[in-house]
Parts: C-alpha cells; sequence; structure tokens
C-alpha cells in the first residue's frame, strides 16, 4: 500500500530506491548474521530447494534402476540401491518436507501476515536456520564415510547392526534438525500469542497462521521424543546394550513406538501448513469469502491433537495387541472428519467464487484432488484387515507420497508462486507457471497412481528385484517421474527468469486482504512502518482492481474494523 | 549488529513473551524426560527379573543427599528470585551465588555416584538395569550442565549488581529452568527407586 512506502525510515541511507529487505543492507555478512526473519526464510527456502535437488536426483535413480527387473544402472547393485531410497527418503522428510512450509514460507510470511515486526525471538529464528546447516553438513558427512541403508525409519535391527558407517552421522544430523525444528515451533507458537496487533483477534488470524500454530505445537511437543529416540539408537549402536535387542532383555518394537510417536505427528507437520496454504489461496484466487473460518481453524487444532493418538497404526503388523490395533484404527478412522471439513470448506468457497485460474490456484485445485486421493487411500491402511494385505507394498509408497509430496509438497509450490511476487518483487510468467503445474501434476499422477496398482498387486517396496509381470506398471512410473522432473526443472527455470525479466511486482497482484499484501513488494526492512489495521481478511468485497497501481487496492473506507469476525 | 528491528513495543510484552517462550521450551524438554520414563518403564516391564540383577551393586545412596542439595539450591533460587524481584542487589547476589554453588555440588555428587558404581563393576553395557540408571541420570546431568552455564552468566552480572527491579530477565528464566530440573529429577529418581522396588507399590 502506497501508505506503507511513503514513508522512508529515518536511518536508511538516501536514494532512488524505495527501501525493501533485500537492498536494505549489502554484503554476504548482513545476509549471514541477519536477524530478518524475510531473510531467514528466504535462505531457508534456497537450502531446501538445494535439498529437494538432491533428494529428487535419488529418486530418480530409484525410479530408473526399477525400469528392468534387476540390475538396471551399470555399477548399482542392491546394496548401493538401498542407499538410493534411503537417503532419498531421509534427505525428502528431514530436510525438505518438515521444513519447507513452516520454516521457509512460514519465516517469510508468518510475522507479516500477523501484523508483526519480526518472530519473537529473532536470534533464536536464525540460531534454527544454522542447526539446519549443521544438520545437512551431518548428513553429507554420512556419505563420505560408507553412506547408510537402513530406510529413512532408521528400524532396530537393521540400524543398529547394518555395516554402513554413515548410519551415526546420519542420526546425529537427524538428532540437530530436530533441534532446529523445535526452536521454529517455539518462536512460531510465542509468536502467534504475543506479537500481535491491537485488532488482531484469534479469529481474525488468516488461516495460514493457524495451521503453522497448530503445525508448531506438534513439532515442540512431538520433535524431542525424536531426539531422546535418535540419541537411544546411538548408544545402542555404540555400546549394544540391547535395548532393543531381546536376546538380550530389550524390545525391538520399543523403537518402533517411539519412533512412530514423532513420525506421526511429523506428516501432520508436513501437512498441516500446506492445508494452511491452500486456505489462502483458495479464497484469494476464488475472491470470495473462505467458507467455515472456524471450522477449518478448528479442524488444524483437532488434527495437531490425533496425531498424537494414531502412532500405533504404522504398527498393525508388528505384533501389538489386536485391543491396540483396533483402537489406533479407530482413531485414524477420525482423523478424516477434520480432514474431510477442510476439503468440503474449501470446495464451498470455491462454489459461485469468482475464481481466477492461474498457477498459485492450480496447485491449490491440485492439493484438493491429490490430498482427497491421498486421504482415501490412507482409510484402506488403516483398517486393519486390508492393511495386511497392502502393508510395506507399493500401495503404501503411492499413499503417503500423495499426501507427503502431491499434497504438502504441491502446496508449498503453490504457496511458492503465490508469494513469489512478495518475496523478490517481481512476477513471473503465468503461461510458463501453468506449463510447469500441468508438467508436474501429470508426472505425478502418472508416477503414483500406477503405484496404487502395483502395489495392490503385491509388489513390495524397497525392492531391488521384481517379477517381469510388474514391469509394464514400473516403466509407466518411470517415465512419470521423469515427466515430474521436468516439471520442476521448468518451474526453476521460470522463477529464476521472473528475477530477470519479470515484470515488477504491485503490491497486491491477486487481490489479497490479509496483511502481507498491503506492504510493498518486497516488503520493507520492517515490514510496517504504522500499526497495520486490521480487517476480515477474507472480506474481498472491499478489494478493487487499480490501473494506477497496477494492482488490487483496499478501500479502507469501507472498511469496518469493529464488524464482529465470523 | 546493526538494524535490528526489535519486534516488541516495550520491555514488559519482551519478558512475558520471554517467560511464555521458556515454557514452551520447557513443555519440549517435558516431553524428552517423559519418553525417557517412559522407555525405562517399559524396559522394567519386560525384564520379570529382580533389579539389581544378582551380584550387581544397588543404587548408591549418595542419590538421596544429592536430591536433597538439588531441591535446597530450587529453595535458594526462590529467594534469589524474589531479591531481584525486590530490586535487592546485595541479596540478589548473595543467593545467586548459592544457588549456584550448591549446582555444582549436585553435579559432584552425580559424578560421584557413577564412579561409586563404575567401581564397584557396573559398566554401562553390562545389563539394562545399569543402562537404566546411567542414562537417567546422565540424560538430567546434561540438562544440568545445560543450566549452569547460563546460571554462571546471571550470576557474573549479580555479583556486579547489573540487574534492577524493572529488568532481571536472566534471573527469571534461570529460575524457571532450575525449577523444571528440580521437578524432573525428583520424576527420575523416584523412577529409578520404583525400578529396584524400593517404593511400596
Amino acid at each position: 500500500m502506497t501508505t506503507l512506502d511513503a514513508t522512508r525510515p529515518h536511518d536508511a541511507k538516501p536514494g532512488p530506491e524505495v527501501d525493501n529487505y533485500l537492498t536494505f543492507t549489502r554484503g554476504f555478512l548482513s545476509w549471514a548474521l541477519t536477524l530478518d526473519h524475510k531473510r531467514i526464510g528466504l535462505m531457508y527456502l534456497v537450502s531446501v530447494l538445494g535439498s529437494f535437488l538432491v533428494g529428487g536426483i535419488f529418486a530418480l535413480l530409484v525410479r530408473t534402476e526399477l525400469l528392468t527387473p534387476g540390475a538396471t544402472i551399470p555399477g548399482v547393485d542392491e546394496n548401493l540401491y538401498n542407499q538410493f531410497f534411503t537417503l532419498h527418503g531421509a534427505i525428502m522428510v528431514f530436510l525438505v518436507i518438515i521444513p519447507s512450509i513452516p520454516a521457509a514460507l512460514g519465516n517469510f510470511v508468518l510475522p507479516i501476515m500477523l501484523g508483526a515486526k519480526d518472530v519473537a525471538f529473532p536470534r533464536l529464528n536464525l540460531c534454527s536456520y544454522y542447526l539446519w546447516i549443521m544438520g545437512a553438513i551431518c548428513a553429507v558427512v554420512s556419505l563420505t564415510v560408507g553412506g547408510f541403508d537402513t530406510g529413512w525409519t532408521f528400524y532396530t535391527p537393521y540400524s543398529t547392526t547394518t555395516s554402513t558407517g554413515g548410519v551415526i552421522p546420519v542420526v546425529t544430523g537427524v538428532f540437530i534438525l530436530g533441534f532446529s525444528s523445535i526452536f521454529t515451533g517455539m518462536n512460531f507458537v510465542v509468536t502467534i500469542h504475543k506479537l500481535r496487533p491491537p485488532g488482531m483477534t484469534w479469529f481474525r488470524m488468516p488461516l495460514l497462521l493457524w495451521a503453522l500454530y497448530a503445525t508448531a505445537l506438534i513439532q515442540v511437543l512431538a520433535t524431542p521424543v525424536l531426539a531422546i529416540t535418535l540419541l537411544m539408537l546411538i548408544v545402542e549402536r555404540v555400546f549394544l546394550i540391547g535395548l532393543f535387542d531381546p536376546a538380550m532383555g530389550g524390545d525391538p518394537v520399543l523403537f518402533q513406538h517411539f519412533f512412530w510417536f514423532y513420525s506421526h505427528p511429523a506428516v501432520y507437520i508436513m501437512i498441516l501448513p500446506a492445508m494452511g496454504i491452500i486456505s489462502e489461496i483458495i479464497s484469494v484466487h476464488a475472491h470470495r469469502h473462505i467458507f467455515g473460518y472456524r471450522f477449518i481453524a478448528f479442524s488444524s487444532v483437532a488434527i495437531a491433537i490425533f496425531s498424537f493418538l494414531v502412532w500405533g497404526h504404522h504398527m498393525f503388523t508388528s505384533g501389538q495387541s489386536p485391543l491396540m490395533n483396533t483402537v489406533f484404527s479407530l482413531i485414524t478412522f477420525s482423523v478424516a472428519i477434520p480432514s474431510a471439513i477442510k476439503i468440503f470448506n474449501w470446495m464451498a468457497t470455491l462454489y459461485r467464487g469468482s475464481i481466477s485460474i492461474n498457477t498459485p490456484m492450480l496447485y491449490g485445485l491440485g492439493f484438493i484432488f491429490l490430498f482427497t486421493i491421498g486421504g482415501l487411500t490412507g482409510l484402506h491402511l488403516g483398517t486393519l484387515n486390508t492393511d495386511i494385505h497392502l502393508h510395506d507394498t507399493y500401495f503404501v509408497v503411492a499413499h503417503f507420497h500423495y499426501v507427503m509430496m502431491g499434497s504438502a509438497l504441491i502446496a508449498m509450490v503453490g504457496g511458492l508462486h503465490h508469494w513469489w511476487p512478495k518475496m523478490v518483487g517481481r512476477m513471473y510468467n503465468e503461461r510458463h507457471g501453468i506449463i510447469g503445474f500441468a508438467l508436474v501434476f501429470i508426472g505425478f499422477n502418472v508416477t503414483f497412481f500406477t503405484q496404487f496398482m502395483l502395489g495392490s498387486h503385491g509388489m513390495p517396496r524397497r525392492y531391488y528385484d521384481y517379477p517381469s509381470e510388474f514391469q509394464i506398471y514400473h516403466v509407466i512410473s518411470t517415465i512419470g517421474s521423469y515427466i515430474m522432473a521436468a516439471g520442476f526443472f521448468w518451474t526453476l527455470y521460470l522463477l529464476v527468469q521472473s528475477l530477470f525479466t519479470g515484470k515488477i511486482a504491485p503490491a497486491n497482484p491477486w487481490g489479497g486482504r490479509s496483511l502481507e499484501w498491503q506492504c510493498s513488494s518486497p516488503p520493507p526492512h520492517d515490514n510496517f512502518k504504522t500499526t497495520p489495521s486490521v480487517g476480515d481478511c477474507y472480506d474481498f468485497s472491499v478489494v478493487r482492481w487499480s490501473e494506477e497501481e497496477g494492482g488490487y487496492v483496499v478501500d479502507r473506507n469501507d472498511e469496518d474494523a469493529s464488524k464482529p469476525d465470523h | 549488529m546493526a538494524n535490528i528491528v526489535s519486534p516488541f513495543e516495550d520491555p514488559s510484552t519482551r519478558l512475558s513473551a520471554g517467560r511464555f517462550g521458556m515454557l514452551i521450551f520447557i513443555a519440549s524438554l517435558a516431553m524428552i524426560f517423559a519418553a525417557s520414563i517412559l522407555g525405562v518403564m517399559v524396559v522394567r516391564f519386560e525384564d520379570s527379573g529382580v533389579w539389581p540383577p544378582e551380584g550387581m551393586p544397588s543404587l548408591p545412596g549418595i542419590l538421596l543427599w544429592s536430591t536433597v542439595v538439588l531441591i535446597a539450591s530450587s529453595g535458594t533460587q526462590v529467594l534469589a528470585s524474589r531479591a531481584a524481584g525486590r530490586g535487592d542487589g546485595p541479596a540478589l547476589r548473595r543467593w545467586m551465588i548459592m544457588t549456584l554453588g550448591l549446582a555444582i555440588v549436585f553435579l559432584i555428587m552425580q559424578g560421584w555416584a557413577w564412579i561409586d558404581l563404575l567401581d564397584r563393576g557396573l559398566d554401562f553395557s553390562r545389563h539394562l538395569y545399569a543402562w537404566t540408571f546411567y542414562f537417567l541420570t546422565g540424560l538430567h546431568a546434561l540438562h544440568v550442565i545445560g543450566g549452569v552455564i547460563p546460571m554462571c552468566f546471571v550470576t557474573a552480572r549479580a555479583v556486579r549488581l547489573g540487574y534492577t527491579r524493572e529488568n532481571h530477565r536472566g534471573v527469571a528464566y534461570v529460575a524457571m529452568y532450575w525449577h523444571f530440573l528440580d521437578v524432573a529429577w525428583i520424576t527420575l529418581y523416584v523412577t529409578l527407586l520404583w525400578g529396584v522396588g524400593t517404593l511400596p507399590w
């Protein structure tokens, strides 16, 4: 908004350009030691996308190896293959998806959407980033000392007995990444509690903030359990005390309980912020008030609570008692309720909306489609008798890719397009964006829908070799993965291209109503010169297109700040 | 660092945000201890034998005294916090030094307990009984060390009379953490006693 650029900070150097966080100070150190949440978010984004590239390369290696039964890539034997899928999983889960939305996009948008100048603890925020870097370095170190082939779940006794030398470094790395995640979560919880400006009541917060809040609670309360589990694992591997070894009085299933007590909530660390992004994208690009605001907000919290109570559904075949299995199965089904509430509310928001079919909206619609498939196939796996058949098959692989990639990552990429003009101040090419979406969406479904069929026909996951009747499915799936890779490279290209040739972004290119669209693009160093006035962030009736701004403006006169929220 | 944008308008919101942040952090740490205790309990439940197993030493008696020392340090910390709230610099100095001293004595006593058990031949990896002892005391000691370091800084500043009635955030944060470690230790100690069947239930 013009009111925000009009006054310049008195300490800024005089110059022709408008103050923004990218050019506020210059030089490597001004980035490496920055306490600005926007810069930290951007650094996370670059780091996470770098890891995504590495994890993606391992995924392509896995898919290429599976093109034919037995050996396909010269020099890749079954042991190396085990390392490939393990690395793919570990990198994608711990380095990419868990930090992607909260740490990268969340860091950038959360304080601005809230109307705060920064997160509550900016130094801790920077510390989280460097913890992430240290965790990533540990993962790289583990590769140089022999890698690891335990699967991303580090199940005992594989992880305590495997001869690959990288287990301890990578487990240490994940331990450190856990603390990065905990500190980010702490920061977000305190920020949302303590830094809401006057007028920003809980029920005026954009739904992304509700989602990030629920996510942060999980990060704070579940991640410590992972930390202690990994510590036990390291001790067990070094000293062989028998904690997870039945021959010495231990219990291997204890590890699984501990691991999933974190790692199931971790799934919601991935999906909740994705749902938050979708709530924003759907309402902004449909230019329609979000339907059922409170239901969506409470569903986020409900999912966060359920997330702590369903870990046992990963262990239906691990020898839990039938009673435990039944209880976990029942609670698992209940997660479908808040998830479905969200889906239906998004549909109702779209209904009679004035939908702009642009890239973020397409990713949003893609999310709804893919998450519905991912969620519904989860019911097959939560059903005890079908799970016995489907457990550890490609059906599981397809299911969690629909949720973790097709939903969490697609939402992340959609959110990236949505906030890209805000982050860098440039518009990407809309037509190119749509091509990128089409490639990713088609490639994704070709890759993973096929795997539902593979799995229900009995192809086990993590296998290097397979009977030749499965080959046709594997070939289709691999082709899909190449299409998807092309889509992601294309997306990278179009985003980088926009930095050079994209047209200058207006403050509000989409007609959004939440506070980040009231700052200039890119936002100034301290976000808001004056305390922003907070209205209903989904009331688009006061938003209109302005020719001279080249973007949307909010008619403040029409705004009734005292209107009760609904 | 220049160009810091402080997210807080006034110091009192900063204190309340800091305290709230500590609370969240402590909740997070509490999950670590809770998970550890559950793990130890599962290990104990699955072993139907008597603890300590035949030929292995019982828990060192010094643990009882170290517990007393830790509770006492929590008490002196309360007095330090009150002194800080009154703006009474000399009393704050006295009670912070006392708390720090007791904290270090506690650590020495825990180290003593370890040496005692190692002397009596209880290796870390000999039996899961040994593991539960070293694991719980070690985990707690690490957190104590993590608390003593900031406590050193706070005490040093208290010695210089660097805290005022309005601004004593450091004292407040250290106190919260310290009381948490106190409660955590009592819980862990009770778990250890339960493991060897000392408790009546």
